[in-house]
């Protein structure tokens, strides 16, 4: 029968099992509670996310009456389906997680929830406070004689929806119905904080609400009042071309988004079946789309209650990045870079070096130049002030910024104009491509010429993500990547045609060729019976033509382990077609982001590091970037770090031919190691070793003035 | 002389004193179908690193080959480009003084070329300079010259080196490290290109509408190549679609594609000729990634390589992965100042071009000796550098070039004839100051009414008028076309130029001659000349 299983697995499913892996740390009681809280905010923020763009995406092919399959032999509309069922799945785990397992806790990490009628004298009366000076103003209720009239809501905002009853006018004896719509919008709040003792005491926005709801409708009964909240369809196609200025485009996508169709109505579980089909027949959509749940909606704010509950057991034991060994904060980092390659691993490592890499440039009388793309990057963020700084000194600073990631625009506009107004150069990227490389090029002139100075990463210049996210950077001088790294960002901006590169693959061009002529050559290894070995990690994989280069590699036998934390449409460990290939997916406390890739090569072993996944997006439409690693050191490093992943009992999971997410197997003479733990204690032990040997060199203090 | 630059300050606390720090360069190429830049930081050895090097497509060959004007449209998309690369020169601070803009076909041969001129002047400050073809020779020596003295096979051989661009061929034959033939011929792939679009040629006839243009050019050259004897022919292909063939089959070839030369076997270059005429401009684009320009003229550069190389009889065509760029910057590195060798090239061939039109060799060559002793020895006097005493050897060897047309007037023939000739590595420029300085050897002095003359700046009319007084002077002693005055001493007294000669018992007959052309160098100098014996 193996022979009808489909080839791959269908990536929206594969996303679900991703976002179940997630859910599966906010279960488990081996966690801290408060992380655990936390994770689940992680999941319904994805699951969000995954309803506007891809499910959102799905509904209008469906709508267009495609038949195309997918890869794994489903039509758009048997995904959708699947998706539903899955979706409604993964949606009860999250609230039998929440009601069953996490609020049941709160109390041991210093939370309470009331409800409103649980409330004594002086917390009722905060309660009644609060609801007429900060929330009724803010609220309007509208009254939806027939669906026609029902209210444009804003994506994923909560409302109520109130079932009114009165004495018809006419006729007092007839009794009639009506409803009425109270928008929440962008009602600041979701936690009425309430005074207590000890633990953080507060109420949920929606039950004050529903609480004084006789409040907005003095002469009716107020038979049910329904906290709901709809999710729209994001994925509105941008025609670039049909624009001339894409910044304006930009913003009326803003605007646009808004009235796009409505993929997912949630609703409390215990709305009426009348007050249920109301919404319905208003939205539009089908009972499949109606998620119906037994607990708060939108967990995504109980991000919030993970920062205020209180007690060190509670949480993650800190982990602060640590300071490069191979950065001297006393030395100059171009003088540090000019030494050696700095190969960092964040967040084990601190991303400081990086940003003062840009702050350094933008402040050192000898930088010419500063190039560098940015793509998604902090509130605030000191590299943008940086760039910012180095224009008004003078330095010819240019910025590629990517407008169009996802969610971000509003802030990315911001900030692209504040670039601007200082005299950054500031390009919006390359017509029909996203530019997803990280890159950061120093231009400086020195004694002996020109020196070019380049920081690759494989995540974004963000300084706050950077502390949470698994990334490589590494800082070089090498003249062959400063060389390509100018050119290539020349042909980004405009400037110049492509130029044939000798070291760094960018997307869409060579960077596909370049790891499909890798695997290639470990398949011809393996053929010269030497040993064949590939071993990457990214965060996705779905693109079929590299799939399928992957099972023919491990049919001629070359080992192949993958490192996927996110989505993977291989099937691994298929006889016949992928026995020699083992995907892991690592879901621990930081999330795993970093693209790096070991391939054997004969013994030559070529590190990469890359900011691309392999997904067709990445890989043809995308402007991406893969860096060989050349430096001894660094090259081992990574290695070390990649093959740490493979040994992490406790955190790894090991995909199964049918698709579902084993834990290992823990032998009985094992020992238990999370990847992410030996990270840190790595990068600590090597820290102090540091330490140790600075000490053992005396170093003379000289009186200042002296040389 | 020093590489210096402005900032010297800036390192002056650098205890190394004459260690200047490397200077940075750039050349502009505006092409037929692209402009480039390429920046380059010359070091203290004169070696040149490339800092960065970029392209963008502008259609200028389009227009002039087929309207003979660059239109407005084409113009405008010229200044966008300079503009932006105005901005990567900034990132580079590099200044007016480092940069060199250079035009070639397209642009030279555009009737409203001084309006593009303009227009790029005002809109982006970059000075253009057409570039002549002979100077395109010498730039283009320049840059494969290092290349051809790393590879002792080559530099033993004869080197056919062949440029095919957009708008013109250009050919070099090399011999044991000189140039023996250099000529530009108005043979480009998108000239070709135009030609077959112009007559609506059905695409059965288009390879041999393009084959019979490109022996049109090759029979002549030819001649100049192949002279019969058994020296071993080698070809070597300079331009961006060969270093493109290179690449694609760099793999086959087990060649790393870096500085030196790639091999490419004929036979492998035919096979992937025949493939790329077999498809269309789109297809070329789809499959080999390269832009619209570049695939339109690929097939029509391939097939006049191959032509080439058939003619010649070659089994491998060697790309050279130099351009015109290269040569360019090897020119700024080494600060106009002419080695040695390269000052005997265009020695060379003026020497070629003065058997040519019969002159008396050893008198010419001679008078061009004792012209460069005298400006040595007045060094004082005229203050000029060493590429002004190159013009006056060539004006002293081709001075009397005019007499292969008559006696009368001969000077006035000089003049035309060096005017009308190619001097290899000369611009148009210089090559009109060696044909004024030849014309004034004799006759008139220099005036006004002269109209060549009086086109050039003050400075330049001094330079002819003192080199021609020094030539006159030579002339003189060699007189007796018997070149027995070998050597002499210069010094000066009383305002007179004592020329004293040993070992020559009567020099009656330079006296006269000085009376009668030395009047010259008394108007220039302030002085008049004495020929003496010397007392030993």
């Amino acid at each position: 029968m193996a022979e009808q299983e489909p080839r791959f697995f269908n990536r929206e499913l594969s996303w679900l099992e991703f976002n179940q892996r997630v859910l599966e740390e906010a279960r488990n009681p081996d966690i801290p509670i408060l992380e655990r809280i936390r994770f689940l905010a992680i999941t319904a923020s994805n699951l969000d996310e995954f309803f506007m763009v891809r499910v959102g995406g799905l509904q209008t092919i469906v709508g267009s009456h495609s038949q195309k399959l997918d890869p794994a032999g489903m039509t758009p509309a048997e995904q959708l389906q699947a998706i539903r069922e899955r979706t409604q799945q993964l949606t009860r785990d999250q609230y039998a997680c929440y009601v069953e397992e996490l609020e049941p806790r709160f109390p041991t990490a210093g939370l309470q929830r009331l409800r409103p009628t649980e409330l004594d004298a002086a917390q009722s009366q905060v309660m009644q406070q609060v609801f007429q000076d900060e929330i009724v103003s803010l609220l309007a209720p509208l009254a939806v004689p027939t669906p026609r009239d029902f209210p444009l809501l804003i994506n994923r905002t909560l409302s109520m929806c109130a079932r009114l009853e009165r004495p018809a006018e006419d006729d007092p004896d007839e009794i009639e119905t009506r409803y009425a719509i109270i928008p929440f919008g962008r009602v600041p709040l979701r936690f009425v904080t309430l005074p207590s003792e000890g633990a953080y005491t507060f109420v949920l926005l929606e039950e004050v609400v529903q609480h004084f709801a006789g409040y907005f409708f003095p002469e009716e009964t107020v038979c049910e009042c329904v906290t709901f909240r709809i999710t729209r369809n994001a994925d509105m196609a941008i025609r670039e071309d049909l624009a001339s200025d894409l910044l304006s485009e930009m913003e009326d996508l803003l605007v646009a988004r808004r009235e796009s169709d409505c993929v997912r109505l949630e609703l409390a579980d215990d709305a009426s079946d009348e007050l249920t089909g109301f919404l319905q027949e208003c939205l539009e959509i089908s009972s499949d789309e109606v998620y119906r749940v037994p607990g708060p909606l939108d967990l995504t704010p109980f991000f919030q209650l993970a920062d205020a509950g209180s007690g060190e057991e509670n949480r993650y034991e800190s982990w602060p990045p640590k300071p490069s060994p191979l950065v001297d904060p006393q030395e100059s980092l171009f003088d540090t870079i000019a030494r050696q390659d700095v190969l960092l691993y964040h967040p084990y490592e601190s991303f400081d070096p990086v940003v003062r890499f840009v702050n350094e440039a933008a402040d050192d009388p000898d930088v010419l130049a500063i190039k560098q793309t940015l793509y998604r990057t902090s509130r605030n963020s000191p590299i943008v002030a940086a760039l910012a700084r180095a224009a008004e000194k003078g330095k010819h600073v240019t910025a590629i910024v990517e407008l169009k990631a996802r969610f971000d625009e509003e802030r990315n506009i911001e900030w692209a104009r504040a670039l601007e107004h200082a005299g950054v150069q500031v390009f919006y990227g390359i017509k029909g491509l996203k530019t997803h490389a990280k890159i950061c090029i120093v231009i400086r002139r020195e004694p002996q010429g020109i020196q070019r100075y380049v920081h690759f990463g494989t995540g974004n210049y963000n300084d706050a993500t950077a502390r949470i996210y698994s990334d490589a950077s590494l800082l070089t001088c090498d003249e062959q990547l400063g060389a390509d790294a100018v050119s290539f960002f020349n042909s980004v901006t405009g400037f110049s045609l492509p130029q044939p590169l000798a070291r760094i693959a960018p997307a869409p061009l060579t960077l596909r060729e370049t790891i499909e002529e890798m695997i290639e050559a470990e398949i011809e290894f393996t053929r010269q019976k030497q040993a064949g070995e590939i071993t990457a990690k990214v965060n996705s994989l779905v693109c079929p033509r590299m799939i399928e280069l992957l099972y023919r590699a491990s049919q001629a036998g070359v080992k192949v382990r993958l490192n996927i934390r996110g989505i993977c449409c291989l099937r691994p460990g298929v006889k016949g077609l992928s026995e020699n290939i083992e995907v892991i997916s690592v879901v621990d406390r930081f999330l795993e982001h970093a693209r790096v890739m070991h391939f054997r090569h004969g013994g030559d072993d070529r590190v990469l590091i890359s900011s691309a996944d392999w997904m067709p997006r990445n890989l043809d439409r995308r402007v991406e970037l893969l860096v060989p690693v050349d430096d001894a050191a660094s090259k081992k490093k990574l290695i070390t770090t990649l093959e740490s992943y493979f040994r992490d009992t406790i955190k790894g999971r090991r995909l199964q031919p049918d698709g579902r997410y084993v834990k290992f197997d823990l032998g009985p003479r094992a020992k238990a190691i999370s990847s992410q733990q030996w990270l840190y204690d790595q990068t600590c032990q090597a820290v102090e070793q540091a330490d140790r040997s600075r000490q053992t060199t005396l170093e003379a203090i000289r009186a200042p003035g002296s040389e | 002389m020093s590489t210096g630059t402005q900032d010297t300050s800036l390192f002056a606390a650098d205890s190394d004193v004459g260690q200047l720090p490397p200077r940075q360069v750039a050349v502009i190429d505006i092409g037929t179908s692209a402009i480039r830049l390429a920046i380059g930081e010359i070091r203290n050895d004169g070696s040149v690193r490339t800092l960065d090097a970029l392209t963008q497509p502008v259609a200028l060959g389009n227009d002039t080959f087929t309207t003979g004007r660059l239109s407005r449209a084409t113009i405008e998309n010229a200044v966008r480009v300079l503009r932006s690369y105005r901005e990567v020169l900034d990132s580079y601070g590099i200044d007016d003084q480092d940069i060199r803009c250079i035009a070639t076909s397209s642009v030279r041969e555009a009737q409203n070329r001084l309006a593009f001129r303009d227009r790029i002047y005002i809109a982006t400050g970059f000075q253009v300079e057409p570039l002549d073809r002979a100077e395109v020779s010498r730039v283009t020596f320049l840059g494969v010259q290092p290349t051809l003295q790393a590879d002792p096979e080559l530099d033993l051989a004869r080197a056919v080196v062949v440029e095919v661009g957009g708008g013109s061929t250009e050919v070099l034959v090399v011999e044991n490290g000189q140039v023996a033939f250099s000529h530009t011929y108005n043979l480009g792939s998108l000239r070709l290109r135009q030609t077959l679009e112009s007559l609506r040629t059905p695409l059965h006839k288009e390879r041999e509408i393009m084959l019979a243009q490109i022996d049109r050019f090759l029979d002549p050259a030819l001649q100049h190549i192949d002279t019969g004897d058994s020296v071993a022919v080698k070809l070597i292909a300079l331009g961006a679609d060969f270093r493109f063939v290179a690449r694609q089959l760099a793999e086959e070839l087990e060649d790393d594609g870096g500085e030196s030369l790639v091999g490419v076997p004929l036979e492998r270059f035919r096979v992937f000729t025949e493939e790329v005429l077999t498809l269309s401009t789109d297809e070329l684009v789809q499959r080999f990634r390269i832009s619209y320009p570049d695939a339109e003229t690929l097939g029509a550069a391939l097939l006049t390589m191959l032509r080439f190389a058939d003619r010649l009889g070659v089994t491998r065509i060697r790309v050279s992965p130099v351009n015109l760029r290269d040569g360019l910057m090897q020119e700024m590195a080494s600060q106009g100042v002419w080695s040695d060798n390269f000052r005997q090239q265009v020695m060379n061939s003026a020497i070629e071009l003065s058997r040519k039109y019969g002159c008396d060799e050893d008198h010419a060559k001679h008078v061009a000796r004792l012209s460069g002793l005298l400006f040595e020895a007045l060094q004082s006097q005229h203050r000029l550098d060493a590429r002004h005493r190159t013009t006056l050897e060539l004006a002293s060897l081709l001075h009397e070039a005019g007499l292969f047309v008559g006696i009368s007037s001969y000077h006035k023939h000089s003049q035309y004839l060096i005017l009308n000739s190619e001097l290899f590595g000369l611009s148009r420029h210089e090559l009109t100051l060696v044909a004024l300085v030849a014309r004034y050897h004799r006759r008139a002095s220099p005036k006004p009414t002269h109209s060549l003359f009086s086109s050039l700046d003050r400075e330049e009319r001094v330079i002819v008028s003192k080199l021609a007084s020094i030539l006159r002077v030579a002339i003189a002693l060699d007189r007796s076309y018997s070149q027995r005055i070998r050597e002499f001493t210069c010094s000066i007294e009383k305002g007179r130029l004592i020329v004293e000669i040993p070992g020559v018992e009567d020099l009656s007959l330079e006296q006269i001659m000085l009376r009668q052309t030395g009047q010259m160098f008394e108007e220039t100098f302030g002085m008049s000349v004495l020929l003496r014996r010397s007392r030993l």
